[in-house]
This record gives structure tokens, C-alpha cells and sequence, in this order.
């Protein structure tokens, strides 16, 4: 009895340690590309790309349900294709990025719920589920791999070109005239968005697994000027929300993907509350809406009417 | 003139031992040019979406250490023709060369020699980017594709800034500046790559009487003394005695190109003089 109460621990204590981890490497790969995402202003391509990742998972569970194929292919396959369409497409139509996005979004969405209901039944409740919303028990050693991988690249690609992407996020411009290869980098950057996006699907979710790439960088954003303290501490906060969502779902039993995103809206929303730049901000408005009403006021007293009427009295 | 750089860090106060190599990635391309720093022939640029061109056929050479200033009407093509010049805006027509390299082909490492401040650059308050990394982007192409930041570079980042009169600002966010200060911020973001050519686009603008007056002397310096070509946009009428060549664009056209005395005296600067002034 005791032996097996044992085993039965030491299987719980091995499954709680498989989940953190890959809850620390998702954590960690979707809030070092948040930087860039949001500083880039681009947090709609990372939306758009996460969906069409989805069609691409759904697309290999189809395929899957036939011959054995790994979804997670299909899902980089679609993500990369959304960065490599994305500017040939604004560029031909002389659309705005943020048109051709959104019906990519619309577009990818439907095909991935197309490509969902022709699934045999049965393959649809798990492994469709687990894409959907997010799951660590169907992590395998591939998934790991593919996200410890992912994480050693993007750290690796970032200590190199630190100064040029420094450059591609502060002004497109400025980096150009700098002799910086701004569309190499940007490019980079989508390319790396697309793969964390694919290997965190199974983790989070493909409806949530923006949410994990926006929310950390956005938090630190609320205290932090400089972008090395926001490289520093992105990837700390974005840990915290996918151990603490990942704790969560197992206290209150709801989906990983969810309670993520629960843990680092909530730690969002009170960055915000206590954000000193806010705080500032609000300070300054208030400051410039006196001093606006003081010389209001001011030139009232100076207008000519205003002049006249004293004369007259 | 040619470009000398001991006298450029010298008119910066760039407090550092100067190393025989200025940047492996510099010294990596040929100089198969002469005297003549740009060549434009014939050149059209039109912008993204539109038909007629802003610049037409336009043709114009610049000769090394010339101070130039360009002036126009507001839409005459200024901007345009120093971004036509560092290769950001794309040619339709006509070949554009600087220091001998066509800047279509070259483009990235022909503006790892130039330094160029954009007009009138926003930035939000909350922006996450401290002055000394701003000014260091203008350094970044120099240093070179994937190449570690020395302490060197830092010393000539603050030297930029000290140039300037922003040593003090070394920290600060530059979303907290004002726009005076971020003028001056990409004014040292522009030294800080050691140009052979400087294109600025309304250097002076948001800047008070006394800032504008030490930010050209620091031009006439580095001009002078450390063999700079400056080429300078500018949407008022005043041009300054040191000024070597004035080139007037109206409507994408070369409309005058001659020296400084020549130039205030004719009859289309004049027109435009009074049109500015009208306009004032």
C-alpha cells in the first residue's frame, strides 16, 4: 500500500515538474518576442499569426487523423506563411497591414474550423481541444525540446544583434539611415514570432497564446524606460503568469491556456493600477489642463472686448 | 577636403586614443571615387501609391567638404532628395551615387557613412528608450552586423552629446524631453556614426536663438575643420556667409543650384523670400 501511494507521488511529483517547466519555457519564449511584438506596434500581426497557426494545427489533426503526421509542422508552416505573405500582399493590394490582417485573422479562423469539423469523430474532443485552449499533459519530449530550442535561439539571436534591434524598434527610419538592415530584422522577429507561437501552441492555446506573448511586456512596459530592463524583466513576469496559471487550473481544474491568461491579465491590470507612468501622465494632463485654462483666462483679460468693456466702466 | 577624422572627434571633444582603424566594416569597401561625394542623374523618385513623381529629373553632384544648404517651398521635394540621397526612399528613374557606390546596390553601408537627422521626429512620453541608446543607433551601422559595443563607442556617444550640450541627459527616457532637446538628442544620434556626409532635414527647427547659433558653429566646425559635406534643408530664407552652394527645389524640380552671392541675388530667391515672408 505504501509502495504504491509512493509511486503514486512520485508519478504526481514527476507531472507537476514536467508541467512547470514547460510552463517556464512557454513563459519565458512568448514574453521575450512580446518585446519586440509591442515595441513594434505589430501586436496585431502576433494575433493574426497565432489563428493562422491554429488552421495550420487543425489542417495537421486532419492530416494526422489519416497518416501519421505531427500538427506542430503545419501550425509553423501556417505561421511563417502569415510573415511571409503579410508584406508582399500590403505591399501589391497598397492596403493597410492592418486590413490585410485582420481578414488573414478572419480567414485562418474559418479555416480552421473547416478543417475541424472534418475530423472523424472522436479526434475532435482531445487533441482539437488541446490546440485550442491549451493542455500540459499531451507534452511529449518533442514539445519540450522544440520549446527549450526555441528559447536558447531567440536569447542567443538577441545577445548578437542586441544594437540592431535596439535600432528596428526605436524608428524605422532612424535604424535605416544608421545602415541598419531593417527589413532583415523585422523579418527576424516575425520569423521567431511565428516559431514561439507553433511550439507554445500545444501549451496555451491557440486562441490564448497572444495573450502570453502581449501581457508580460506590457506590464513591465508600466515601470520600466529603458529596453534592458524590459528584456530583463519581461521573461520573469511571463514565467510567473505560466507557473502561476498552470497552478491555478490545477487548484480550481480549469483549462492551463485560461488560467494563464487569467494570472497575467490580473497581474496586467494591477501593474497598470500602481503604474508610476500613468500616474505621471495623469499628472501632466492635469498640469496642462490648468496651465491651458490659466491663459484662457489670461487672454480673456487681454482681448479687446474684455479692454473695452473696462474702459467703459 | 577630405574627410579627416582626428579632426572630427577633436571638434566633438571625443576624449579617445585614436586606433588606426576607424571600422572594419568601413574600411572593407573600396574608394573608387574622387572628389565628387554625390552624383545624382536624371533622378525620379515617387512615392508608394502615387503617380507623379516628387522629384523630376533631377541631376546634381556634391563635391567633398561643401556646405550646402537646399531650400524651398513647403512640397518642393527637400526632404525627399536627401532620403533619394541616403537610399531610404527608392528611385524610379536615374542613378543616385555616393562615394562612388550606386546606392541602390549599397545602400546599407553607404549610410554607415552618412549621418542623417529626420525632421521633426515624435515621441510618445512613456517611449522606452534612454538618450545614450538613441544616440548610439547612429553608431550601431558603423560598428558593424552582430559586432559587440566597445567602451570607445560609448566615449564617442557621450562625446556627441556633450557636442550638443545633452551630457547631462545621458539617462534620461527621451520621451521626457522636449522637443528642442530631442532635436538636439538626433543631432548627436547623427555625429555619433563619425559621418563623411551629413544630411539634415531643418536642423534648427524647435531650437531657441542660442541653441541654433552653437549647433552651427559646431557644423561650421566640423565642416571646416574636419572636412565634413554638409547638406542642409532649410525652410527659411536665411542663408549663412560660410554657406558654399544654395540648390532651390520647387515643385521636385532643380530649379537654382549656384553659389551663396549668386544665389541670394536672383531673381526666383527672391520670389521665394517674399513668399516665405508672405507666408510668415
Amino acid at each position: 500500500m505504501t509502495q504504491l501511494f509512493l509511486l503514486f507521488a512520485n508519478f504526481q511529483l514527476q507531472l507537476i515538474a514536467k508541467v512547470v517547466l514547460g510552463a517556464v519555457l512557454a513563459g519565458m519564449a512568448c514574453s521575450l518576442i512580446g518585446v519586440f511584438v509591442v515595441h513594434l506596434k505589430v501586436t496585431s500581426i502576433g494575433f493574426s499569426m497565432s489563428h493562422a497557426a491554429f488552421a495550420g494545427a487543425a489542417l495537421g489533426l486532419l492530416i494526422n487523423s489519416y497518416i501519421n503526421f505531427d500538427p506542430i509542422i503545419s501550425a509553423t508552416l501556417f505561421a511563417i506563411g502569415v510573415a511571409l505573405l503579410l508584406g508582399p500582399i500590403s505591399e501589391k493590394t497598397r492596403l493597410n497591414s492592418n486590413v490585410v490582417l485582420g481578414i488573414i485573422f478572419a480567414l485562418t479562423l474559418a479555416l480552421g474550423f473547416i478543417f475541424l469539423s472534418f475530423l472523424p469523430s472522436g479526434v475532435v474532443s482531445s487533441e482539437a481541444v488541446q490546440i485550442l485552449w491549451g493542455s500540459v499533459f499531451g507534452l511529449d519530449t518533442i514539445d519540450f525540446l522544440l520549446l527549450g530550442i526555441i528559447n536558447i535561439v531567440i536569447i542567443l539571436v538577441l545577445i548578437i544583434f542586441y544594437k540592431e534591434f535596439i535600432a528596428t524598434m526605436f524608428n524605422k527610419k532612424v535604424a535605416l539611415a544608421a545602415g541598419i538592415r531593417v527589413n532583415f530584422f523585422n523579418f527576424l522577429i516575425l520569423f521567431l514570432t511565428a516559431l514561439t507561437v507553433s511550439f507554445t501552441l500545444k501549451i496555451v492555446g491557440a486562441l490564448l497564446v497572444y495573450a502570453l506573448i502581449v501581457n508580460p511586456t506590457s506590464t513591465v512596459y508600466q515601470f520600466a524606460y529603458d529596453t534592458k530592463k524590459i528584456f530583463l524583466f519581461s521573461p520573469l513576469v511571463g514565467i510567473a503568469s505560466a507557473v502561476g496559471g498552470v497552478l491555478l487550473s490545477f487548484l480550481v481544474d480549469f483549462p492551463v491556456g485560461s488560467s494563464i491568461i487569467i494570472v497575467s491579465s490580473t497581474i496586467f491590470v494591477i501593474s497598470v493600477i500602481f503604474s508610476p507612468k500613468r500616474k505621471r501622465r495623469q499628472k501632466e494632463k492635469s498640469l496642462e489642463f490648468i496651465k491651458r485654462e490659466n491663459d484662457e483666462v489670461a487672454i480673456e483679460h487681454l482681448s479687446p472686448e474684455t479692454n473695452m468693456g473696462v474702459a467703459k466702466e | 577636403m577630405h574627410f579627416d577624422r582626428e579632426s572630427f572627434l577633436t571638434a566633438i571633444n571625443a576624449n579617445i586614443q585614436l586606433t588606426s582603424q576607424r571600422n572594419n566594416s568601413i574600411n572593407k569597401i573600396k574608394f573608387p571615387y574622387n572628389d565628387l561625394i554625390v552624383k545624382l542623374e536624371n533622378v525620379d523618385t515617387v512615392y508608394e501609391g502615387e503617380r507623379i513623381p516628387t522629384l523630376h529629373k533631377v541631376s546634381m553632384q556634391v563635391s567633398k567638404g561643401e556646405l550646402i544648404f537646399i531650400v524651398g517651398p513647403n512640397g518642393a521635394g527637400k526632404t525627399t532628395i536627401l532620403e533619394t540621397i541616403c537610399g531610404i526612399l527608392p528611385i524610379s528613374k536615374g542613378e543616385v551615387m555616393v562615394f562612388g557606390l550606386s546606392v541602390k546596390q549599397e545602400g546599407p553601408d553607404i549610410r554607415k557613412r552618412i549621418g542623417y537627422v529626420i525632421q521633426g521626429l515624435e515621441f510618445e512620453p512613456n517611449e522606452p528608450f534612454l538618450v545614450k541608446d538613441v544616440v548610439m543607433i547612429g553608431r550601431s551601422g558603423l560598428i558593424g552586423l552582430g559586432k559587440r559595443i566597445k567602451e570607445a563607442d560609448w566615449e564617442i556617444v557621450r562625446a556627441s552629446l556633450q557636442a550638443v550640450g545633452m551630457e547631462d541627459f545621458w539617462s534620461r527616457p527621451i520621451g521626457k524631453l522636449s522637443a528642442g532637446q530631442h532635436q538636439k538628442v538626433m543631432i548627436a544620434n547623427a555625429l555619433a556614426g563619425e559621418p563623411e556626409l551629413l544630411l539634415l532635414d531643418e536642423p534648427f527647427a524647435n531650437l531657441d536663438i542660442n541653441a541654433r547659433q552653437e549647433i552651427y558653429q559646431l557644423l561650421l566646425k566640423l565642416n571646416q575643420e574636419a572636412g565634413v559635406t554638409i547638406l542642409c534643408v532649410s525652410h527659411g530664407s536665411d542663408i549663412p556667409k560660410e554657406v558654399n552652394r544654395v540648390v532651390m527645389l520647387r515643385q521636385g524640380k532643380l530649379v537654382l543650384d549656384s553659389n551663396r552671392i549668386t544665389a541670394v541675388e536672383s531673381k526666383i530667391y527672391r520670389a521665394f523670400v517674399e513668399l516665405s515672408a508672405s507666408e510668415a
